[in-house]
């Protein structure tokens, strides 16, 4: 059974009298432990695909189901659960809690699950010197640089041992060193603990990095190459 | 609960200086209307105090009636009903006191005056009027022909202490019954009424003259504590058994000059109190509402990582909370510094209002002192930070009511 599977999905937002459509007929699969990327300019329906495949929206029509569940008929209370134990994000900006630590903004999601504090800081702990930040924990992150705030941010998504990470243009704000250096854990994360990775991007830098790349435009999908890329 | 505590706390501090002046507004307002009431309840109790040493005691005992119609011939036997009273717990001391309108007459002027019967000892220590009375001045015993005289009066019957009036009242039986009396002490209460008709003398005196010897009008009790009243009564009311057609009642009844004018006087402060913390709420909400619009794309990354809606908006009622909680400390903490001040020095209106301003049938102090009442204090306290979450339910519904996606759009 895959992961993901987007059937016939649609996405359509109303401006008014105006209807504008992020997404059309998309219909994909994604297995567990896959590295994939979707890519596409801008307004493309990458982050739409994103938003729907980690249950943060609902498809106007069509399917959307993650690990079994079909995210069109669950309540907002059992999306946002579901989020919580099943899927990882990752932002562009990041989107660190600034009156937090990185210790206390990587805990954040274990918090929320409800996780007792030692063993949230042990886990966090690991993370940090796996990520390679382990010294930064007490750090604010207007402290922090935008490769280590990103850094930070994988290892909140990671925290929770999600089946899925989603990372929306995850280095569109990094310099290109440390965009090269963000990926390449990301691959390793995905290869020696095999969580499944979907991002987006529009750099080709970034692109070529992916095992497997499906390209969107105008919302439609334009090219799926496969996972043994 | 304490990861959200500890989250609230933070977020808390995320504009100094915005939480600064919500915290110092809410917590001056808690000062000033902790501090406003205490300094009233001390105005009131004092007037209280006054009021039911020279009036009707905390507790007053009469025949049925004379409370509505000063019916003069609505008197009973004391039958040692004064030592009874007077040997219960929480009594400090009993006043009986028999009433007799009468004509003073000197060799040049006459007026309509109100004699009072008293047991000179006992009213001594206990009336007010009677503090400014030198050693000596005092009526000597129950059946002397001593005499206090209002200094109005004296003025009017144009005599002078030691000198010699006449008193005439109707007697039981219709007959008039004269007194020679001779003038011992002088009071001024600064109350005109007062001034003018008073005249006291021992109650055995004032009995002869009214012929209703060994009988009193009016029973009052002071109480050691005002707090001891119920209690009090309830034995008193099981003491009158033996005194049928007579009732018991408390100050507010037999003075309502007094506790209506205290009543009407709350009323309006409490107006202000509400007024006050009314305006307090308005700023908070309009703090909390700030800081949640502000945080927008903050509650949508929080509710994208799986929190739910409830939860978000526990959070900003906790924040709430705390902000409430610190404020209480703060303002209580600065009411009971104010309250202290006003119950150590107190403040002197002297040079403001006249030295013998009568409110509600006492003299006013013009020096204001205020009493506490921790209570009331922790009440206000218990208010403003329920006010203080009420004032968060608006913001904490509304960030609780968009979605991650929504929130993150924010800039």
């Amino acid at each position: 059974m895959p992961l993901i599977e987007l059937k016939n999905v649609s996405k359509i937002y109303r401006l008014g009298s105006q209807s504008v459509t992020a997404l059309s007929e998309l219909s994909l699969l994604f297995e567990a432990g896959e590295f994939a990327v979707l890519a596409g300019p801008s307004g493309s329906g990458k982050t739409t695909a994103l938003n729907l495949i980690g249950c943060l929206d609902r498809p106007t029509s069509g399917q959307v189901i993650v690990s079994g569940m079909n995210l069109g008929t669950a309540s907002s209370r059992q999306l946002a659960d579901f989020r919580l134990q099943h899927i990882g994000f990752i932002f562009q900006s990041y989107n660190l809690i600034p009156v937090l630590t990185a210790a206390e903004n990587a805990e954040f999601t274990l918090m929320l699950q409800k996780v007792p504090k030692k063993s949230r800081r042990e886990r966090v702990r690991r993370l940090f010197a796996e990520l390679g930040i382990d010294g930064l924990e007490e750090r604010r992150p207007a402290d922090l640089s935008g490769g280590q705030q990103q850094r930070v941010a994988i290892a909140r998504a990671m925290a929770g041992n999600p089946q899925v990470i989603l990372a929306d243009e995850p280095t569109a704000n990094l310099d290109s060193h440390t965009a090269e250096e963000l990926l390449e854990l990301m691959r390793r994360l995905n290869r020696e603990q095999g969580t499944t990775f979907v991002f987006s991007s529009h750099d080709d830098r970034v692109i070529s990095q992916a095992r497997r790349v499906i390209r969107l435009e105008d919302g439609c999908l334009s090219d799926d190459t496969g996972a043994d890329r | 609960m304490t990861d959200y505590l500890h989250l609230a706390w933070k977020n808390l501090w995320r504009n100094r200086r915005r939480t600064v002046i919500t915290l110092a507004a809410i917590a001056l307002s808690i000062m000033l209307v902790q501090a406003l009431h205490n300094l009233s309840n001390g105005v009131y109790a004092g007037m209280v105090d006054s009021g039911v040493r020279a009036g009707s005691g905390h507790i007053a005992v009469y025949q049925k009636g004379y409370l509505e119609s000063r019916d003069e011939t609505l008197y009973f036997e004391d039958r040692n009903l004064v030592d009874q009273i007077a040997a219960l717990d929480g009594v400090e001391q009993v006043l009986p006191r028999l009433y007799v309108p009468a004509l003073a007459q000197s060799s040049r002027e006459s007026r309509g005056v109100l004699l009072v019967g008293v047991d000179p000892g006992r009213e001594r220590l206990i009336n007010p009027f009677l503090k400014t009375l030198p050693e000596d001045g005092m009526v000597r015993s129950s059946d002397s022909r001593d005499a206090v005289v209002g200094s109005r009066l004296l003025e009017e019957l144009q005599i002078k202490l030691g000198q010699k009036f006449v008193v005439t009242a109707q007697n039981l039986d219709g007959t008039l019954h004269s007194e020679l009396l001779r003038v011992r002490g002088v009071v001024s209460t600064g109350m005109k009424d007062i001034d003018g008709s008073l005249i006291m003398v021992g109650r055995e005196r004032a009995g002869m003259l009214s012929g209703s010897t060994g009988s009193v009008h009016e029973v009052a009790v002071i109480l050691s504590e005002p707090g001891y009243s119920e209690a009090v009564l309830r034995r008193i009311v099981r003491l009158l058994g033996d005194h049928p057609g007579t009732e018991a009642v408390k100050w507010e009844r037999a003075m309502p000059n007094l506790a209506n004018a205290i009543k009407l006087d709350y009323a309006s402060q409490k107006f202000i109190f509400l007024i006050i913390l009314l305006i307090v709420t308005i700023g908070v909400v309009n703090t909390l509402l700030m800081s949640v619009m502000e945080r927008m794309r903050e509650f949508g990354v929080i509710l994208a990582l799986g929190s739910q809606a409830r939860t978000l908006r526990a959070m900003i009622l906790l924040e709430a909370l705390v902000l409430g909680l610190l404020a209480a400390a703060i303002g209580t903490l600065l009411g009971s510094l104010a309250t202290w001040y006003l119950v150590a020095v107190g403040i002197d209106l002297a040079t403001f209002v006249p030295e013998t301003l009568e409110f509600g049938g006492v003299v006013f102090d013009p020096i204001m002192r205020a009493s506490w009442n921790p209570g009331w204090m922790a009440r206000i306290a218990g208010y403003v930070v329920g006010l203080t979450l009420l004032a968060a339910l608006y913001p904490a519904v509304k960030a609780g009511r968009i979605t991650p996606v929504e929130g993150m759009r924010h800039h």
